[in-house]
């Protein structure tokens, strides 16, 4: 029994790290699509379209951060706060990531067809991103309860 | 499961549909969009032809009667999966028939009793075919004015009223679907609306320069001018 519980423990100290990475490869990935599909169409501003491409990449950091201060020796006692705190956290930025994909994949069609509207087309991925911050932050100050 | 994310850079690649109306020049080419829509899927490929072949007049031969193309719509939607493409496809189908309806009454004719359109107004219609909107004003707000100028020999008003309705119903099914299979069906039913809006405009040019030509050549000589036969 105690073998399970300190995997589960070890297993929600990389799961941020982890579903952080999948969030921003699948995010990045979303938004890369929309900007090669537009540099195909626009004449310009091809650095714009790459650099939102790239918003969701923030995911994994977020992700590496958490990890980083979870990682502890792993007991009987601490193994569950490791593992609610790692596994839902990472959960909440995969969702992040891969929504604030999307988002930025709108942006780019729109901003491709009305390029005014750049920094106003951003506003849902940033809301999205202040989600993941709340995500990480008080993934931190829960975690400092933890032995 | 559809993909959500399936046609994120070819939606990308296209220019807006608003962009198709307000255009002097047509921003992308039948040839253009041919090629970007070969990134699709085998199957949704397929699927876009039937949904194309089944509401592209120009699909259609001169001499099909009304049950072969009632059974070509009606083996196009057995073919087409997608729910919002179903609603799409019966919408375009339950506005050609009420616009059958009314050329038929117009012509002096009985309600029909064989096939004359499809869908869930092909009985109703029969059933108040002495009021003059059969009883469609609800769903269908756009009939009286359809009927109007039917009835006012106004096929070019016609033609842009139905073409502007039909938009409109794309439109409202286009803000559910972004990137995926139904949005580039979408664009591509929408493109084709242009286009028929494009040579309609084009028809109504050389009638009007035929009238202004014949204008200013009045008494100078007896010159026919071809080509606006619309």
């Amino acid at each position: 029994m105690n073998e399970l519980v300190l995997t589960l423990g070890w297993l929600g100290i990389y799961a941020p790290m982890a579903l952080g990475a999948a969030a921003s490869a699948i995010g990045c990935s979303i938004a890369g699509m929309a900007s090669i599909g537009a540099m195909t169409e626009t004449d310009g501003g091809y650095g714009r379209f790459v650099g939102v491409s790239a918003f969701p990449s923030t995911m994994v950091i977020y992700g590496i951060v958490i990890m980083f201060t979870l990682n502890r020796d792993v007991t009987p006692e601490n193994a569950g706060g490791l593992f609610g705190i790692g596994i839902l956290s990472g959960i909440a930025l995969m969702y992040c990531g891969i929504w604030q994909g999307r988002a930025c994949a709108a942006a780019i069609n729109a901003t491709k067809e009305k390029p005014e509207i750049f920094g106003l087309s951003l506003a849902p991925a940033a809301i999205i991103e202040g989600f993941g911050v709340f995500a990480f932050v008080f993934a931190l100050v829960i975690s400092a309860g933890i032995s | 499961m559809p993909d959500p994310d399936a046609y994120i850079a070819l939606i990308s690649s296209l220019p807006g549909s608003e962009r198709l109306f307000v255009a002097k020049q047509p921003p992308l080419s039948r040839l253009r969009l041919d090629r970007r829509l070969s990134a699709l899927k085998p199957e949704d490929a397929r699927v876009l032809k039937v949904l194309e072949r089944a509401l592209n007049w120009s699909d259609y031969d001169m001499d099909v009667t009304d049950a072969q193309a009632i059974e070509r719509c009606k083996e196009a939607l057995r073919d087409i999966p997608q729910p919002t493409l179903r609603k799409v496809f019966i919408e375009r189908m339950d506005l050609r028939t009420a616009i059958a309806a009314l050329r038929l009454r117009k012509q002096g004719g009985n309600p029909p009793t064989g096939a004359y359109g499809t869908g869930r107004w092909s009985r109703h219609i029969p059933a108040n075919w002495s009021d003059p909107t059969f009883k469609l004003d609800g769903p269908m707000p756009w009939i009286k004015e359809a009927k109007q100028l039917l009835d006012g020999e106004d096929p070019l008003g016609l033609e842009r009223l139905l073409l502007s309705v039909s938009q409109k119903q794309l439109k409202r099914h286009a803000a559910r679907h972004y990137f995926d299979f139904e949005a580039v069906a979408i664009y591509v039913l929408t493109w084709n609306i242009f286009d028929r809006w494009a040579q309609s405009n084009a028809q109504d040019a050389a009638k009007r320069f035929e009238h202004l030509a014949q204008q200013a050549m009045a008494g100078v000589a007896e010159i026919g001018f071809d080509g606006a036969s619309a």
